[in-house]
């Protein structure tokens, strides 16, 4: 399966059962929500009557950043006429035209160096699915204990501020888990992608809004990503689901900003909008599968296990640690053989930060094509795929009423995921950094 | 301060060079000194006729050029002359009150007396003023500019941008617009600065009626041939304006040497006019004595002819310009041309050019990746033209003889393995921003390079592609001998009907061209002119199109650029 969807050995709670463990044993409590959503905040957080305890210096605070992820987005699909409430927030903001995603484009480490601000050496995130050593399993990296670093969002609890996440996928709920002052329990959740749609989720985001009016709130839309990867016009260009995605989530995004505007909340707003990847897409001929070729190599057999991230394969050693070398030299000299490869790294590379969870060797697809391992027909069906180097470059753009941001300016600059939380950092004016600092920028 | 000496000693000669008596330059000289401009009037403009020039300029250094002629016998050509010492200097004031660079170097008739120098130690983003004497008489006084801090951000730079100024096809007067302009930082050019034929062969219109003679009277082969021809151009006025007054950052396609050529031999050469390759290195030498370019890294004379090569200009751009012509494999041509332009093994960058420009496309740091591109890169498909008409496009764009083949394989339409291997690095490495600025085929495009030009344009695009008209060089009015926006209008439809990608061309029109990057878009205005067999004819801005930043896609724009604010999208 690539990395895409949630990834569960049936019986394994998922992280929506820990999330629903966690209110049942009283750890979480429910807050008081309009709408009939369902936000949860730490036991000790929630008042008797439903809302939640409020700082000293949260009452001060006046400023508000709302971070949205358009999930899988291209640049070039913020358009005037396909996306315009995006465009028009792009084009009257500030815009970053060349930003990027950071290795490997896949969702979840890209939202952790979204609120982390380091690179997943640091954070111990470095792609969607990994192989587990302890476990002897290719997992996603959807537990709370994953993440390794601290966050902004821990960072503005700490200062009293009040924050949120309103998180469509089900792997986010649990990577996040309970950092946030105040938590979505995201509902209804469409079974295969694991996924809450946009509807929802921005229902939910101006609910939270209206009910926790948190200081930081992270919200991920998943609709254009989850539709682009089912889509099967893709590969043509037609993506017409994805099209369909698009219009839709701009028309949210649309209702999102205008209630900020309603509420006179925009004054003081920064709102930064961006993609944590994009998208590519393949036909079924134009699939990779290195299980066979690997297999083939007697050194190797039976001491490779790969885990599939749709456009990037991670390769991880299991045989004994004196043969590593020998058996990372000959995992990249077949990985570039392989007709469709763009490119096979040893791990250690120093651009590619991913840190020893992501095993021994990364391999890169290239544009139109796919990984499918272990099984070339079954691990990874779907058309839409992403982790590999066609697939980095992202919208970026901030927006708001607040005095500090530009209007209708452009930088040259490349931003990149990472860049996100030093950029709520300054705008709120959070001191201090992280140990061994940021390894983004702030924009603002 | 520095001293330069000795610069032009220790040259090593790529081949045996060819030198020839003065002859017939004389002539033309005495009627151009005439025509220099009145601030290098006086022993100045004896000793310095073909002007100043400046370019490839980095932001601590740029290419200073000129040539002296130190006494009336050192004609360009003759090989013959005095080694004279030439003092330069560059100031931060016109007035040269104050200073920054001076030196002086030692030219001599085996440089045919140019001097050219590359004047380090400046500040980045700085306009300079420079100037050369010699025995205590100077030369005009030209201006230029150095590049942006390798980390800088600028917030625009603007660009002229020409190609194919054929002497003997009319004046100038687009250098002439573009020197009458205070908003550039410097000029393109992209080839065909200078035309190899004899009088007669290639002039104005339909009858090739020359409205200048080129000199020598004859096609250019040897080196006295090709050192009289680059100084008869740099006799004109207005291309002295220009130069003096920018700084040029120039590649050369085809007729620097002769028409089509590739690595191998060319259309116009012929076994009587000798080895090619030694055709082709007289020309290269030639080139490298009279333009301000650095050839294989350097402004030295005949440490080798490699001239593609990047400049940067902070983090906006970076300009990679391309030499399309010393690495081709020969043209596809005739009824095979099918299978021939499909051959992987044909080749328009060569090995060597082709890693290079896969790497400037992957560089992180600029955000437009411009590639200074002599010949188009875009697919053109001719098919649905009336076969009456298919001869006239052919002469005009270099295309294939009227034989039916729809296509332009010239240009990278004959080398599609070539034009594939680009494309599909860019879409592999999602590059943003590829911007191919064009010229040669006389006439003006804008277009958006697809992926997959028939499946446009579901199948996305890779770049785009804008390219100038030429300055002189005929158009297919010209060629047709029909009025303006007449026969070439409906051929313009047709095209554009069955080119979906292509937003616009203009097949009638000479002129300019201006480009201007901003952090938001890119945007190409195209200037035309009236009449180029008159010195003075109007000058008038037409179309402008603009991409908007990494959208590979193309659109037409209402106000030109002199009627906009700096970084205004």
């Amino acid at each position: 399966m690539c990395g895409c969807g949630d990834r569960h050995e049936p019986g394994t709670p998922t992280p929506y059962d820990a999330g629903r463990a966690e209110l049942a044993t009283g750890r979480r409590t429910l807050l008081k929500a309009g709408g009939g959503v369902a936000f949860s905040a730490a036991a000790g957080l929630a008042t008797a009557s439903g809302g939640l305890a409020e700082a000293a210096p949260a009452r001060r605070e006046r400023r508000r950043v709302y971070v949205l992820v358009v999930d899988g987005c291209l640049p070039e699909e913020v358009t005037g006429g396909q996306t315009p409430h995006l465009f028009e927030l792009m084009v009257t903001g500030q815009r970053w035209r060349r930003a990027q995603s950071m290795p490997i484009m896949e969702t979840i480490p890209n939202h952790v160096m979204m609120m982390t601000g380091v690179r997943p050496d640091r954070s111990g995130v470095p792609a969607n699915a990994i192989y587990d050593r302890r476990l002897r399993d290719v997992r996603d990296l959807d537990r709370p204990s994953d993440l390794r670093a601290d966050t902004i969002i821990q960072r503005l609890n700490r200062r009293g501020l009040r924050t949120g996440t309103v998180l469509s996928k089900e792997y986010l709920y649990g990577i996040f888990g309970a950092r946030a002052t105040a938590r979505w329990e995201p509902a209804p959740i469409i079974p295969v992608s694991g996924h809450a749609p946009d509807e929802f989720t921005i229902n939910a985001a101006m609910q939270m809004v209206e009910d926790v009016d948190p200081h930081l709130m992270f919200v991920n839309l998943g609709d254009i990503d989850r539709y682009g990867h089912t889509d099967v016009t893709g590969p043509l260009g037609a993506k017409v689901l994805r099209r369909l995605a698009l219009l839709k989530t701009d028309a949210y995004v649309g209702r999102f900003v205008q209630m900020l505007k309603d509420r006179g909340t925009w004054k003081d707003s920064m709102v930064l909008v961006l993609a944590d990847h994009s998208m590519d897409w393949s036909t079924p001929t134009s699939v990779i599968s290195l299980a066979g070729p690997l297999d083939d190599d007697p050194f190797l057999r039976g001491k490779v296990q790969i885990a599939d991230n749709g456009g990037a394969d991670l390769l991880y050693w299991t045989g004994a640690t004196r043969q590593r070398e020998e058996a990372v030299r000959r995992m990249l000299r077949i990985a570039k053989a392989e007709p469709g490869v763009l490119s096979a790294h040893d791990r250690r590379t120093r651009w590619l930060r991913l840190g020893p969870e992501a095993g021994e060797v990364v391999v890169f697809c290239r544009a139109g094509w796919r990984f499918s391992d272990p099984d070339p027909l079954t691990s990874n069906p779907i058309p839409g795929n992403h982790g590999h180097p066609a697939t980095r470059p992202i919208p970026f753009f901030v927006n708001g009423g607040h005095p500090r941001l530009k209007h209708r300016a452009a930088s040259s600059a490349v931003a990149q995921t990472v860049d996100v939380a030093p950029t709520v950092a300054s705008f709120f004016g959070v001191r201090g950094r992280p140990r061994g600092g940021w390894d983004g920028k702030a924009r603002v | 301060m520095t001293t330069t000496t000795g610069a032009t000693t220790g040259v090593r000669r790529r081949t045996v060079l060819a030198t020839g008596s003065a002859g017939a330059a004389l002539t033309t000289l005495a009627t151009t000194v005439d025509a220099t401009p009145a601030d290098a009037a006086g022993a100045g403009a004896r000793f310095f006729r073909h002007g100043v020039a400046s370019g490839d300029p980095m932001p601590d250094r740029v290419v200073l050029w000129t040539r002296v002629t130190p006494t009336a016998a050192a004609t360009p050509g003759s090989g013959t002359g005095p080694a004279a010492r030439v003092r330069w200097e560059v100031s931060t004031r016109k007035d040269f009150r104050r200073v920054v660079r001076r030196g002086q170097v030692v030219t001599g008739a085996h440089r045919d007396h140019t001097v050219k120098l590359d004047v380090t130690g400046l500040k980045p983003a700085t306009w300079y003023y420079y100037r050369f004497t010699y025995r205590g008489a100077r030369s005009r006084v030209g201006r230029t500019r150095t590049a942006p801090a390798a980390k800088a951000r600028p917030t625009n730079l603007r660009f002229g941008v020409v190609s194919c100024t054929n002497w003997q096809a009319g004046y100038f007067a687009a250098y002439r617009g573009l020197a009458a302009r205070n908003d550039l930082h410097a000029v393109l050019h992209l080839g065909d600065y200078l035309y190899e034929y004899a009088p007669g062969e290639y002039g104005y219109g339909q009858s090739d009626r020359d409205i200048r003679r080129h000199d020598p009277a004859r096609e250019m082969v040897s080196l006295e041939d090709h050192r009289r021809r680059h100084a008869q151009y740099k006799t004109d006025p207005d291309l002295q304006a220009l130069h003096a007054k920018y700084p040029w950052v120039i590649t050369w396609d085809d007729h620097e040497v002769t028409n089509d050529q590739w690595r191998g031999g060319a259309e116009n050469h012929q076994a009587a006019e000798g080895d090619y390759l030694r055709r082709r290195a007289r020309a290269h030498r030639a080139y490298d004595e009279w333009m301000p370019v650095r050839m294989d890294g350097t402004a030295r004379l005949g440490d080798g002819d490699r001239l593609f090569r990047r400049l940067t200009f902070g983090r906006l751009a970076e300009i990679s310009m391309l030499d399309l012509r010393t690495y081709r494999t020969r043209q596809p041509s005739g009824p095979t041309a099918a299978r021939e332009i499909n051959d992987p093994a044909a080749t328009i960058t060569g090995d060597a050019q082709m890693r290079w420009l896969k790497q400037s496309l992957s560089r992180p740091a600029p955000f437009w990746k411009v590639i200074g591109n002599p010949v188009m890169i875009s697919p053109v498909t001719f098919a649905q033209l009336p076969s009456a008409i298919v001869g006239a496009v052919n002469e005009v764009t270099g295309l294939l003889p009227a034989d039916g083949v729809p296509y332009n394989v010239d240009q990278w339409d004959g080398y599609t393995a070539d034009r594939a291997e680009v494309l599909r690095h860019i879409k592999d490495h999602h590059v943003q921003n590829a911007l191919f600025v064009t010229g040669d085929i006389h006439s003006g495009w804008a277009a958006e390079v697809p992926y997959d030009a028939g499946n446009y344009p579901l199948g996305g695009t890779g770049a785009v592609e804008f390219v100038c008209t030429s300055v002189t060089s005929n158009n297919l009015k010209d060629i047709t001998g029909t009025p303006a926006h007449t026969t070439s209008t409906a051929v313009e439809q047709t095209i554009l009907a069955n080119n979906r990608h292509i937003k616009y061309l203009n097949f009638d029109d000479h002129g300019y061209s201006v480009l201007d990057l901003n952090a938001k878009r890119a945007q190409m205005d195209w200037f035309v002119i009236g009449d180029r067999a008159d010195r003075g004819t109007s000058i008038r801005w037409s179309r402008s199109f603009v991409t908007l930043a990494s959208t590979n896609l193309v659109k037409e724009a209402f106000v030109p650029l002199h009627r906009q604010k700096p970084g205004q999208s």
